[in-house]
């Protein structure tokens, strides 16, 4: 535990509040993907932006996607979402892109004084995932949350210096203020923005 | 887009701006808004000591442009990036719709960029038969409405709620209703598809990193990842003057793009895309075509031009605008081309000719707020007072900053019309004003009284107030500066008698002139060098040890302007020493002289105080005035007590319509903050203020400090 910067944890979350980020904590991954799967539950079904020609179905399953996640823990999301219902996606996001109800990654890094989750997307299926979906939950360890981002330099070092790479700060769901300067979330990705904080 | 070339047409385009009241209420909150906001989003972090590494390291960036150039097409390139260099507008709009073609694209979407508005990409791609679409939600309204934007970061500022509506239920033939969260909802939808469909997407860059080859997008909407994930082609179009070595040069200015740009801490998306990632549009494991178009058009030219290349460190934050007194009347469609604000006045001169930029250059108000707020530290005001002078040499001056330019140059001349005027001016003078001017004269000015000449001018009355020599003590010139010298000298007879209580000795070195200001407004250069050449050797004779004026623009300008306006005439030594002595009234008695409270009588008058730009900003006074204030009488805050009062010396009789409205609204706050008198550090803004309260009936009384204070001396 010794290698929490606490300081930087508490900035974070006093900066999440700001962009409209909502943070809870929990033990380990286990528990924070079981916060997502029950969000997901609680959410109503989300609206489909791509017209298919058939009338909307009200009965469809809702979709639940987390394409960076390792075996152990897709195993782990896909008995959970199973159980409830949801339909399950790891990959070929491209046929969802009339939406997704739920999303869940788990972010590199934390810069804790612009409240910034930083995640290394390699796939095309990792960036869809984080906006095309209509909530997102990212997981983020404690122990990886830095003060500010010069401190993120070596993290981006690396993986700015691989042959492809595209890796992503996000600091709270989409926003605009296009129209009359009116904060509106939710224009072209997520609508909501939940960070769990793992202790381990 | 401002494109207008003739003063006529252009005033009859502002005077549209001044009568959309949506408009106007808008950009009003806004300005309120955002400065408040900046201020708190700024709390946490050293901003000037940024704002200057930002300055010194773009500065170094273009430097190296050429090399950083070649390691950022070596790296990308290794990286499977195909890099292009455009040397023009049309070249860069060639390119981009070869690329188009040799991969068979049908439909474009676009993420915000200026530098693909700068070259106007969406009518060469349409012209050559391409769908395109903008994603960004304002850049999306203004292309259905076929305008250009308004304001750098939010171009559909100018639009309300009904309007968007409108063009809403044109666009998607359904009726849609003006709440904000539903029209957000209809461009979520109606844009999603377009990212679906797409074969091409096309972005700007805020970085080009040299180190590894890498771009990167700072967004709020997310479009700008859909745009470079989704189509199987991606361009991103970029100014070479994004080209920056590191990673670290990038991070330091997202510490305060976003800050200025919106006062957010950060956009809600930075991407850093590196190499040529992958994209399945065409099927599992397929690569994304990754072109980068590296735009000159006349980049490369500006950093040889030692004056104004520092305009290549611009951040496209648009802060520049967001504090602009005169963007906030007329909005960004009178303000610039397609780059707006302060900074859209001299992009427009260097990258879409000068033509068009002879009309635009002229509407600077020179209140500075813009230089005191830009990321990049770039002295706005100065370039475009430097682009005016460019402008004269080359289409020739107008009559008037011609007769003018000549005129200051010569003292003598200028000296002896001023006091033939004093005679000429006795039919309509009423008073100490003008009565009503015949036309020619007075064009738009019935917004405020004008002054008459004095019918005693300071240096005819100077021998006879002259204060007996103090020996030992503090000596200070005075210098009047020409609105006090003959319309004001009340004002420096008040120093005097001040300055004499306080044991202060006072000289007055006679072969003094205009210190220049309203000519290098004009842009007529040579005359400002003759003016300043002029008071530093009348200075130096007279072996002072401050050089006092009472007026904030003089100081502002002989401070911090004649080292620049003098380089290369080998007197280095003696203008740093002129500079360096030269202080305003209010400085010198607080940090001085360190006059003591009991020095005057403290009074129950409410007073307000109005800043000269030239005080706060050109001086960074902001203490010293409001101590006098509070020693002598109840100083009472008013609202925005440090915007532009709309004088801007020749700048209110070129626009009068602008500086009328700015004199309304300073008067409005000053009267609502219950003051009865507003004090002033300048004779040109007590021009102004005390026009237009003496034009309203005179219930608010203007004084300047010197004769506020000579008013509660005690005795």
């Amino acid at each position: 535990m010794s290698n929490i910067n606490a300081a930087a944890v508490d900035l974070f979350i006093a900066k999440a509040k700001p962009v409209t980020i909502q943070v809870s904590t929990a033990n380990n991954l286990d528990e924070a993907m079981n916060f997502a799967l029950d969000l997901c539950d609680k959410q109503p079904l989300g609206k489909l932006m791509l017209d298919t020609g058939a009338p909307p179905d009200e009965s469809r399953k809702k979709t639940f996607s987390a394409p960076g996640v390792d075996e152990k823990l897709w195993g782990y999301l896909v008995d959970g979402g199973s159980k409830k219902g949801f339909e399950m996606i790891r990959g070929g996001l491209r046929k969802y892109l009339a939406g997704i109800d739920m999303s869940f990654t788990v972010a590199d890094l934390g810069i804790a004084d612009t409240a910034s989750c930083v995640v290394e997307c390699q796939s095309e299926d990792e960036r869809l995932a984080a906006m095309i979906c209509e909530r997102h939950v990212v997981a983020l360890s404690k122990s990886k949350i830095v003060s500010e981002s010069y401190e993120a330099e070596p993290f981006l070092k690396a993986a700015m210096a691989k042959e492809r790479n595209y890796t992503a700060f996000i600091s709270g769901p989409s926003r605009t203020a296009d129209i009359e300067r009116v904060l509106t979330l939710g224009v072209h990705g997520p609508l909501e923005l939940y960070l769990v904080l793992l202790e381990n | 887009m401002s494109d207008e070339t003739t003063m006529k047409s252009y005033h009859g385009s502002l005077k549209e701006a001044l009568d959309d009241d949506f408009l106007r209420q808008t950009l009003d909150k806004f300005a309120v808004q955002y400065k408040a906001n900046r201020q708190l989003i700024f709390a946490d972090i050293n901003e000037k000591g940024l704002i200057s590494e930002i300055a010194d390291h773009k500065e170094e960036s273009l430097d190296h442009l050429e090399e950083l150039y070649e390691q950022f097409t070596k790296e990308a390139s290794r990286k499977g990036v195909i890099v292009h260099r455009a040397a023009t507008a049309k070249d860069a709009c060639d390119l981009v719709c070869s690329i188009a073609k040799e991969n068979n694209v049908k439909t474009i979407i676009k993420s915000k960029s200026m530098t693909a508005e700068e070259i106007h990409i969406n009518h060469a791609l349409e012209d050559a038969g391409f769908i395109v679409t903008e994603t960004d939600l304002g850049e999306w309204i203004i292309q259905l409405r076929h305008e250009g934007p308004s304001h750098m970061v939010m171009p559909a500022i100018h639009l309300s709620r009904g309007q968007v509506a409108k063009t809403f239920t044109e666009e998607t033939k359904e009726n849609q209703s003006d709440d904000i969260s539903l029209l957000v909802k209809v461009a979520r939808k109606e844009l999603r598809a377009k990212f679906a469909e797409a074969d091409m997407g096309i972005s700007g860059a805020n970085f080009a990193v040299a180190e590894n080859g890498s771009i990167a997008i700072c967004t709020n909407e997310g479009n700008g990842r859909l745009t470079t994930t989704l189509p199987r082609v991606h361009v991103a179009i970029c100014g070479i003057d994004k080209l920056i070595p590191t990673i670290h040069d990038a991070l330091r200015v997202i510490k305060v793009l976003p800050r200025n740009a919106t006062a957010q801490a950060i956009t809600t998306y930075v991407s850093w895309i590196t190499g040529a990632v992958n994209c399945e549009k065409d099927g599992p494991g397929a690569e994304k075509k990754f072109h980068i178009v590296f735009l000159d058009n006349g980049r490369t030219q500006l950093i040889k031009d030692s004056k104004c290349r520092q305009a290549l460190r611009c951040v496209r934050c648009g802060a520049c605008a967001n504090v602009c007194p005169v963007y906030r009347l007329v909005g960004g469609h009178r303000m610039g081309y397609v780059y707006i604000g302060a900074i859209g006045l001299i992009l427009t001169y260097f990258f879409h000719g000068h033509e068009r930029a002879r009309v635009l250059a002229q509407n600077c108000i020179g209140c500075e707020a813009c230089k005191d707020v830009c990321a990049a530290g770039i002295d706005l005001p100065d370039l475009i007072q430097e682009i005016r002078v460019r402008l004269n040499k080359e289409f020739g001056s107008t009559m008037d900053s011609a007769l003018l330019g000549r005129l200051l140059a010569n003292r003598k001349l200028f000296h002896t019309l001023l006091k033939f005027a004093k005679f000429a001016q006795l039919p309509v003078k009423k008073g100490p004003y003008i009565r009503h001017l015949p036309e020619i004269f007075g064009l738009g000015q019935g917004f405020r009284a004008m002054p008459a000449i004095a019918s005693e001018s300071f240096r005819d009355m100077w021998p006879a107030i002259k204060p007996q020599v103090v020996p030992g003590a503090k000596k200070v010139g005075l210098f009047a500066g020409c609105a006090q010298d003959f319309i004001y000298p009340g004002q420096l007879k008040a120093a005097v008698t001040v300055l004499s209580k306080l044991g202060v000795n006072v000289e007055f070195p006679e072969a003094q002139s205009c210190c220049g200001l309203p000519v290098q407004m004009m842009g007529q250069r040579q005359s400002a060098i003759t003016t300043a050449k002029n008071n530093i050797q009348a200075f130096k004779e007279s072996n002072v040890d401050y050089v006092l004026t009472l007026c904030a623009s003089c100081a502002s300008h002989m401070k911090n302007r004649y080292q620049e306006l003098l380089e290369g005439e080998n007197m280095e030594a003696d203008v740093k020493a002129f500079s360096d002595k030269v202080i305003d009234f209010s400085s010198f008695l607080t940090d001085v002289v360190k006059v003591k409270p009991e020095t005057f009588v403290q009074g129950d008058e409410k007073v307000g105080y109005h800043y000269p730009c030239h005080l706060v900003r050109g001086l960074g006074v902001t203490e010293a005035p409001k101590t006098l204030l509070k020693a002598a009488a109840k100083y009472q805050p008013a609202p925005e007590e440090d915007v532009c009062c709309g004088f801007g010396g020749t700048y209110s009789v070129k626009f009068p319509e602008i500086s009328g409205v700015l004199l309304g609204s300073k008067l409005k706050n000053l009267e609502e903050s219950g003051a009865t008198c507003v004090v002033t550090d300048c004779p040109g803004c007590f021009m102004q203020l005390n026009g237009g309260a003496v034009k309203q009936g005179g219930k608010l009384k203007v004084e300047h400090m010197a004769e506020f204070l000579a008013r509660h001396l005690a005795k």
